[in-house]
C-alpha cells in the first residue's frame, strides 16, 4: 500500500498555489491535511502527478470574525476549529460538529476545508456549513467567489472545483439573535464517518414563532441534504415536539438514501426521523437559554 | 513558479537528531522513519488512517506518519517512542505505567499508544475515564481490550502529576 | 502425573510484570518487517480481480523491462519447478495460480524490485487476461447439486468436499417422543478474521555456502512452517531455519502456512539474496484466512422438566476456493463436535458435517475457532428451553451441569472432562453480575425508559491437546531444554513461540521457582528452529499447559542434578537442602552454603569434584505429553441497555469467572480475558467481512471492517476459581475462552433485553432495531 510517483511542491503564496494549479490543471492535486487524500493515494486510487502542498502556504491558519461573517481559512485544522474560543462563543455547532470528526490524531492534521472540499457525504462540515447558510469562498487565477453548499456539492465527493480552484476559506455568518443552531449524528463507532447526521438551524420571531428553519442532513445521500419540505413544515410554528415529530417524518419521506455495507435504506431513513427531533430539540432548548 | 519535483534532499530533526536524506516525494513518513533513520519503533498497522499504530509527534502534535509525507516534515521536529526514555535509558512515567498496568501484549500497537499518550497528557493532565477511552479511539489495540491501557494512562497522568501511582495490576 | 510443589513458590501464582517488556516499550522489538538484510529486494503480488477465472495469459514485458525489477514469478514456473503448498485431500495447493483463479485476492504473479514501491508500481503494469467463470459466493447455494463448481481442479465431483456424521442410538425414538419438548434455531456466524495489528510478512535468505534458507516470519508455528517449506521447496529439514521474531498477535490467523511464504522462499533461493514480502493490510483483508460464517442447524430435546436430553446439529462451513490443511471448514466443525454438549450431560447426540468450497478467500482458525459457536449453540438451546418450559436460566443450567462429584465425567461426545468448577463458577458469575436483583433493577430501568438485559454464557475449553487420533492436528506435546551457565543464569528453550503471551515472563516464572533462582535470572528463547527443539509453536491455548509443564519437569530434573552436586560440595544428604537466591544451604544452618553459579562452574570446569556417577553439565532436555484434552471452564454475564430507538447496543457491566486451574501470572490471565472480550464485542456487534454476489469482498479497509475501539470494549470484572488439572503445575489452557464465550454473553443479553432470539450476526444497530420491532427477517434472525 505505497503511493505511485507525483511530483511535489509547497508554494508559499496562494498565487503561486493557483498558478501551480492551472498549470498542471487535472494532474494537480491539492494536499491539504491529507488525512482523506493520502489513503486513497496509499490504495492507489488517487494518482494525480503533482501534488500541490498548502500547509507551507503563509497565513491562513488562523479563524477570524470579519464583518458579521467567520472565516475558516484553508489552513486551519479540525483541532483549531474544535478549540477556538471565537467558534465556541459565536458558532458552538460548529466546534460540536467538528469534534465529532475522526479521531484526535485526524483532528491534528485534516484541514476544515479540506473536509469540504472532499466532499464526502458522510461527513459533518458540509452539513453544517449548509444548515447554517454559510458558503464556500473559492480563489482562481479569475479572482474570488462565494458558492452556496447547494452549488458547491454535487455527489459523492464531487464538487464544483474546476482545475486552478482553491477552497480558500469557509464563511460561516454569525447567527442573528433569537437563532441558533444545534448539530447531532448516530456512529457505530466514535470516529466512524456517521451513518447520518442532522444540522438543525432555527431563527424564531419576536413572537415565538419559526421565522426561519433550516435542516441539512448527512449520510443520506450522495451531497448533504437540504430538507425543504421539513422546513417549510417548521416555518411560521411555534416550537414543539409534536412539531419537530411532524418534520421529522417529513423528512423521512422526503429523503432517498442508498444502502451500502454500513446500513441499508431504510435504517438511514429511519436514523434520520430519530435525529431531527433530537437535533431540532437541542436548537430550541439553546434558545430557551439565550432568553 | 515552484517546480515540482520528484525527490528531494530533506533533513528531519527526529528526536532531537538531524537526519538528511534524498527520499522521493511519495515516500512516507513512517517509511521515512523507519528506512532511512532505521527507527523501526514506529509501526505501520493499516496504512490508511485507522489503527494509529504509526503515531508520532510532529511539531508536537500526534500525527499518522502514514498519512503524513516525508517530504513534507522537512525541516521540522518529529518524535518517535525512541526519544520518550532519557537518554540513560530510564524509562519515561508513562512506558512505566504500561508496563506496570501491563498494557501491551504483542506490543505492535504499544508505540503509537505510547505517543498518543504523550500528546494528550500535556493538554489534559488529569483526565476522565470517559476522556481517556475517547482520546484512545483513534489507536486501536487487538490483544488487550484496552482495559489496562486506559489504567496505565490514568496511572501515567497520576505520575505526571507528581501523585503517587494508582494501583497498578502488576507489581513485582 | 502430579509434579511436586517446589519448596518456595516464590514467582508462579504472581503478578509478575513482564520481562520482555522494556524492548517493547522503547520500540525496540523486532518484528519481521523491521528486519534489514543487506541486500534486500522487496515483492508485491499481483492478485485475482476475480472470484472465479481462467487465466488466458500474463503480459510481464512492461515490468521485466524495467531496471528496478529482479525478478517476476508466476504460477507457471512454479508448477515447472515443482514447488506447491500441501493442501487437503492430497490436493495440492498452488502458490501462484497457473490457469484457474478462484477467489478475489488469490496471488497470481509474484514481482521483485529494488524496494516496496517500486515493486507495487511494477505490479501495477502486469496485465492478466481472465476467462471469467462462474462463481458461488454464498455457502448454501454452493451445496446446491446445479451450483457451479468452486474450483474446477479440486478432485470432487461437488463442492461439498467434506462430510462427516454420527448419531447415538435412539436419538430419533427421543426427539420422536411427544413427552419431550423440542427447541429448533439456526445459528449463523458471520465471516471474520483474527486480524492482528501486525500484517503477514516474511524475509527469506538464501545462504549459497551452505546451501541453506533462513527465513524470518510472523507464524505462531515455527517447526510447522519450516517443515512446509523445506517440503515444498525440496530441501532437508536440517537446510531451513525458520525464526520467528517478535510478532504483533496472531490469533489462529499465523498458524497456517501461506502460499506468499512458499513464494519468497523460492525467491530466495532462486536470487540469492534477502527476499522480503511485508503484507499491506487490503492484500491482508483479502488473503488471510478468514474465519467462522458456519451454520448450524440445531436442535435439543428437553424433558418437561428441563433435563436436557439430546442434542442435534447439523453444521454447514466454507473452506472458501481450497480447503487448507487446517481448514476452517474442518477445524470449527470437528472440533465442535467434540464440545457442543458443553457443560451440560446430554445423553443423546447426533451431528452432522458438511464442508463446502466457494469462491472465497481460504478458511481457518481464528481465537477459540470452533468454541463461539458452539457455545452459542449449546446456551442458545438452554435459553430457548428455559424461556418455553419457564425455568429460571440459571437453575435450568445448575441441574443439568456436571457437578463436583462426577469428574472425570464421560461425555456423550466421547471426551472425558477433567475436573472443573461448571456450577460454581455460574454461581459466582451470577453473584457478582448481581442476577438476583436484576429483575427489580430491569423494572427500574424500564420506569424510566430504559431497556436493560442481562446476558449468560457458561462454557467449557478444550485446551492442550494432547494425543488424540492417528493424524494430529498439532503437534501433542512440547519441549523445554533448559541450562545453567556457569555464571549461574539460566536460559530455557522452548518449542512454544510467544506473540503476545508473556511466555518469556511466564516460563521464567516456572523455572525460577523449581531452580530458586530470581525470575530475572531466566532467559526463556522462543522461535527459533535452530536454537530450540522441535515444538508445536502457540495456538489451541497449549503454550503454558504443554511447554510450561516441559519446562516445570526439565527444571525439576536439573534441580535434582543441582542438590546432588550441591550436596556432594557441602557434604550433605540432597534432601537436607534447600535452594533460595540462587544459594544452596543445609536447611537450618545458614553458614553451610553454595551458589549455584559454584555448582555450574563445578558441573562444567571441575568433574573430578562431582559426585560419582553424575555427568558433568547443568542441562536438562524434557517434553510433556498431557492428557488428551485438559478442559478449563467459567460463565460470562454481561448487563447491556439497547437504545431503541437506534437500536444501538452499550454493555454496562460484564463479568468473567474464569478457571483455568493453577494461574501461573493471574496478571496476565485478565489481560488474555479483556483482549478476548473485546473481540467478543467485534464478533457480536461490529465485525463482518462481506462479499457481493460477484465474489468481490467489500470490507478491504478499516474503514469498513468495524474493530472494538477503546470506547466499545467493556471493563471486565473477574472472578478467579482454581481446579488444578494434572498437568505438572495444575495449569490449564485458557487463551481462547474469552472469545468463545463473550459472543455469546452478549447476544444472550441482547435477547434477554428485547425478549427475542438471535439467529445471526453481528448484532448491527440496524439489526437490532429490526429485533426489537419484531422484524426477525430483517435481523437476519
Ligand atoms: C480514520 C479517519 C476517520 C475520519 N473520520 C472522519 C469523520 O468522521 N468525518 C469527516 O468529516 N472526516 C473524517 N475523516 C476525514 C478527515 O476529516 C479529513 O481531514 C478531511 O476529510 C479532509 O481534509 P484534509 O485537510 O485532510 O484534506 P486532504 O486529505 O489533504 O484533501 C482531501 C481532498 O480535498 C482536496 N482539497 C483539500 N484542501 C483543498 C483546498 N483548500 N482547496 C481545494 N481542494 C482541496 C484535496 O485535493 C483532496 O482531493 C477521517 C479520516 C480518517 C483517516
Ligand atoms: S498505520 Fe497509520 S494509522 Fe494505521
Ligand atoms: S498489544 Fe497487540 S495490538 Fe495492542
Amino acid at each position: 500500500m505505497k503511493p505511485a510517483t507525483f511530483s511535489y511542491a509547497a508554494p508559499r503564496t496562494v498565487e503561486e498555489a493557483i498558478e501551480l494549479l492551472e498549470a498542471y490543471g487535472d494532474d494537480a492535486k491539492v494536499l491539504a491535511g491529507g488525512q482523506s487524500l493520502v489513503p486513497l493515494l496509499n490504495m492507489r486510487l488517487a494518482q494525480p502527478k503533482v501534488l500541490v502542498d498548502i500547509n507551507a502556504v503563509e497565513g491562513f491558519d488562523e479563524i477570524v470574525e470579519e464583518e458579521g461573517f467567520v472565516y475558516v481559512p484553508m489552513r486551519v485544522r479540525h483541532v483549531q476549529g474544535e478549540r477556538s474560543p471565537l467558534l465556541r462563543e459565536k458558532l458552538p455547532v460548529v466546534s460540536e460538529a467538528v469534534h465529532q470528526i475522526g479521531h484526535p490524531q485526524i483532528r491534528n492534521r485534516g484541514t476544515m476545508c479540506g473536509s469540504v472540499a472532499h466532499a464526502d457525504p458522510a461527513s459533518e462540515l458540509p452539513a453544517v456549513l449548509m444548515a447554517l447558510d454559510g458558503r464556500i469562498v473559492v480563489k482562481s487565477g479569475d479572482g474570488e467567489e462565494q458558492i452556496t453548499p447547494e452549488d458547491f456539492f454535487l455527489t459523492y465527493l464531487t464538487t464544483s472545483l474546476q482545475p486552478g480552484q482553491l477552497v480558500t476559506a469557509l464563511r460561516f455568518p454569525l447567527l442573528p439573535p433569537n437563532s441558533s443552531a444545534a448539530f447531532v449524528e448516530f456512529a457505530q463507532r466514535p470516529g466512524d464517518f456517521a451513518l447520518c447526521g442532522v444540522a438543525a438551524y432555527l431563527h424564531l420571531d419576536e413572537g415565538g414563532t419559526i421565522a426561519e428553519a433550516r435542516l441539512a442532513l448527512m449520510g443520506v445521500g450522495g451531497t448533504p441534504f437540504c430538507a425543504e419540505q421539513a422546513e417549510a413544515v417548521l416555518q411560521g410554528e411555534r416550537p414543539s415536539a409534536a412539531l419537530f415529530a411532524e418534520a421529522a417524518e417529513t423528512v423521512s419521506q422526503e429523503v432517498d438514501p442508498d444502502s451500502d455495507i454500513h446500513a441499508s435504506a431504510e435504517y438511514r431513513r429511519h436514523l434520520a426521523k430519530v435525529l431531527i427531533p433530537q437535533a431540532l430539540e437541542m436548537a430550541a432548548a439553546r434558545l430557551g437559554e439565550e432568553r | 513558479m515552484v517546480i515540482p519535483v520528484e525527490t528531494a534532499t530533506i533533513t528531519v530533526t527526529v528526536d532531537g537528531r538531524p537526519y538528511t536524506a534524498t527520499v522521493e516525494a511519495r515516500k512516507t513518513l513512517a517509511d521515512f522513519l523507519r528506512e532511512e533513520c532505521g527507527l523501526t519503533g514506529t509501526h505501520l498497522g493499516c496504512e490508511h488512517g485507522v489503527c494509529g499504530a504509526c503515531t508520532v509527534l510532529l511539531n508536537d502534535s500526534a500525527v499518522r506518519s502514514c498519512l503524513t509525507f516525508a517530504i513534507q516534515a522537512d525541516g521540522q521536529e518529529v518524535m518517535t517512542v525512541e526519544g520518550l526514555a532519557a537518554p540513560d535509558g530510564t524509562l519515561h512515567p508513562i512506558q512505566q505505567a504500561f508496563w506496570e498496568n501491563h498494557a501491551l501484549q504483542c506490543a505492535f500497537c504499544t508505540s503509537g499508544f505510547l505517543m498518543t499518550t504523550y500528546a494528550f497528557l500535556k493538554e489534559n493532565p488529569n483526565p476522565s475515564e470517559e476522556e481517556i477511552r475517547e482520546t484512545l479511539t483513534g489507536n486501536i489495540c487487538r490483544c488487550t481490550g484496552y482495559q489496562n491501557i486506559v489504567a496505565a494512562v490514568a496511572d501515567a497522568a497520576a505520575r505526571l502529576r507528581g501523585e503517587k501511582h494508582t494501583q497498578p495490576v502488576g507489581g513485582v | 502425573m502430579s509434579a511436586p510443589i517446589a519448596t518456595r513458590p516464590q514467582f508462579a501464582g504472581q503478578r509478575i510484570k513482564r520481562l520482555e517488556d522494556p524492548r517493547f516499550l522503547t520500540g525496540h522489538g523486532q518484528y519481521v518487517a523491521d528486519i534489514q538484510l543487506s541486500g534486500t529486494v522487496h515483492v508485491a503480488f499481483v492478485r485475482s480481480n476475480y472470484a472465479h477465472a481462467h487465466i488466458k495469459g500474463i503480459n510481464a514485458e512492461e515490468a521485466r523491462k524495467d531496471p528496478r525489477c529482479f525478478a517476476v514469478l508466476t504460477g507457471a514456473e512454479l508448477a515447472q519447478a515443482k514447488v506447491f503448498l500441501p493442501g487437503a485431500q492430497n490436493a495440492p495447493l498452488p502458490a501462484l495460480a497457473i490457469d484457474e483463479v478462484c477467489y478475489v485476492g488469490q496471488p497470481i504473479c509474484a514481482v521483485v524490485a529494488t524496494d516496496r514501491y517500486a515493486a507495487e508500481d511494477l505490479a501495477e503494469t502486469i496485465e492478466v487476461n481472465y476467462d471469467p467463470l462462474p462463481a458461488v459466493v454464498d455457502t448454501l447455494a454452493a451445496t446446491q447439486p446445479n451450483a457451479p463448481k468452486a474450483n474446477l481442479a479440486f478432485p470432487t465431483p461437488g463442492n461439498v468436499f467434506f462430510h462427516m456424521e454420527h448419531a447415538t442410538d435412539g436419538i430419533d425414538d427421543l426427539f420422536a417422543d411427544p413427552q419431550v419438548v423440542v427447541v429448533r434455531q439456526t445459528f449463523r456466524t458471520q465471516r471474520q478474521t483474527g486480524m492482528p495489528m501486525e500484517t503477514r510478512g516474511i524475509v527469506a535468505s538464501w545462504e549459497p555456502g551452505t546451501a541453506s534458507l533462513t527465513v524470518y516470519a510472523a507464524t505462531q508455528m515455527p517447526h510447522g512452517l519450516r517443515d512446509t517449506l523445506a517440503a515444498a521447496l525440496h530441501l532437508s529439514q536440517s537446510k531451513v531455519r525458520v525464526i520467528s521474531p517478535d510478532v504483533g498477535g496472531g490469533f489462529g490467523m499465523k498458524a497456517p502456512v501461506y502460499p506468499e511464504d512458499v513464494v519468497v522462499s523460492f525467491l530466495a533461493q532462486q536470487l540469492g539474496r534477502p527476499v522480503k514480502w511485508i503484507s499491506d493490510r487490503r492484500e491482508g483483508i483479502l488473503a488471510d484466512t478468514h474465519a467462522r460464517d458456519g451454520l448450524h442447524i440445531a436442535e435439543a430435546a428437553f424433558s418437561k422438566d428441563g433435563l436436557f436430553l439430546g442434542l442435534r446439529d447439523h453444521m454447514i462451513s466454507p473452506a472458501g476456493a481450497y480447503p487448507l490443511g487446517l481448514s476452517g471448514a474442518v477445524a470449527e466443525t470437528v472440533l465442535a463436535t467434540l464440545v457442543l454438549p458443553g457443560p451440560y450431560k446430554v445423553q443423546q447426540y447426533a451431528w452432522q458435517i458438511d464442508g463446502v468450497l466457494t469462491n472465497t478467500t481460504p478458511t481457518g482458525t481464528y481465537r477459540g475457532v470452533w468454541g463461539p459457536a458452539a457455545t452459542w449453540v449449546q446456551e442458545g438451546m438452554i435459553e430457548r428451553a428455559a424461556r418455553q418450559l419457564g425455568i429460571d436460566r440459571v437453575e435450568i443450567r445448575l441441574k443439568n451441569m456436571v457437578r463436583k462429584e462426577e469428574f472425570p465425567y464421560h461425555s456423550v461426545a466421547g471426551v472425558v472432562y477433567d475436573p472443573g468448577s461448571y456450577q460454581e463458577s455460574l454461581q459466582l458469575a451470577m453473584e457478582k453480575i448481581g442476577y438476583a436483583g436484576f429483575e427489580e433493577e430491569r423494572r427500574q430501568a424500564a420506569a424510566q425508559g430504559r431497556t436493560l438485559g442481562l446476558g449468560i454464557a457458561c462454557f467449557i475449553e478444550p485446551t492442550a491437546m494432547g494425543v488424540m487420533g492417528d493424524e494430529p492436528l498439532t503437534v501433542p506435546n512440547d519441549v523445554a531444554s533448559i541450562r545453567i551457565e556457569p555464571s549461574g543464569q539460566v536460559i530455557a528453550q522452548v518449542g512454544i513461540s510467544s506473540h503476545g503471551q508473556g511466555h518469556e515472563t511466564t516460563v521464567a516464572q516456572l523455572i525460577a521457582d523449581q531452580l530458586g533462582v530470581d525470575v530475572q535470572n531466566v532467559t526463556v528463547l522462543h522461535g527459533d528452529t535452530a536454537a530450540v527443539p522441535y515444538g508445536g509453536g502457540t495456538g489451541g491455548s497449549r503454550s503454558i499447559t504443554i511447554g510450561g509443564g516441559a519446562a516445570i519437569l526439565a527444571a525439576q530434573e536439573l534441580r535434582q542434578k543441582v542438590l546432588q552436586i550441591a550436596g556432594h560440595l557441602l557434604e550433605a544428604a540432597p534432601e537436607d537442602l534447600e535452594i533460595a537466591d540462587s544459594t544452596i544451604q543445609v536447611k537450618g544452618v545458614p553458614g553451610r552454603t553454595v551458589t549455584l553459579a559454584q555448582v555450574a562452574q563445578t558441573a562444567y570446569m571441575l568433574p573430578q569434584k562431582l559426585p560419582q556417577g553424575v555427568e558433568p553439565g547443568l542441562e536438562a532436555t524434557k517434553r510433556y505429553t498431557p492428557p488428551p484434552i485438559t478442559f478449563s471452564n467459567g460463565c460470562h454475564a454481561a448487563v447491556v441497555e439497547i437504545d431503541r430507538a437506534t437500536g444501538a447496543v452499550k454493555v454496562l457491566r460484564y463479568v468473567v469467572v474464569e478457571d483455568c486451574g493453577k494461574m501461573v501470572n493471574p496478571m496476565i490471565v485478565e489481560g488474555q480475558i479483556t483482549g478476548g472480550v473485546a473481540q467478543g464485542v467485534g464478533s457480536a456487534f461490529l465485525e463482518q467481512l462481506v462479499y457481493d454476489e460477484n465474489g468481490q469482498l467489500m470490507t478491504t479497509t478499516w474503514m469498513d471492517y468495524l474493530m472494538p475501539e477503546s470506547t466499545d470494549a467493556p471493563k471486565v470484572d473477574f472472578g478467579h476459581i482454581e481446579t488444578p488439572s494434572q498437568n505438572p503445575g495444575g495449569m490449564k489452557g485458557m487463551g481462547e475462552s474469552s472469545l468463545i464465550a463473550s459472543p455469546t454473553a452478549l447476544v444472550s443479553a441482547v435477547e434477554d433485553a428485547l425478549g427475542v432470539w438471535v439467529g445471526a450476526l453481528p448484532l448491527t444497530p440496524q439489526r437490532v432495531l429490526a429485533l426489537a420491532e419484531g422484524r426477525q427477517e430483517d435481523a437476519g434472525a
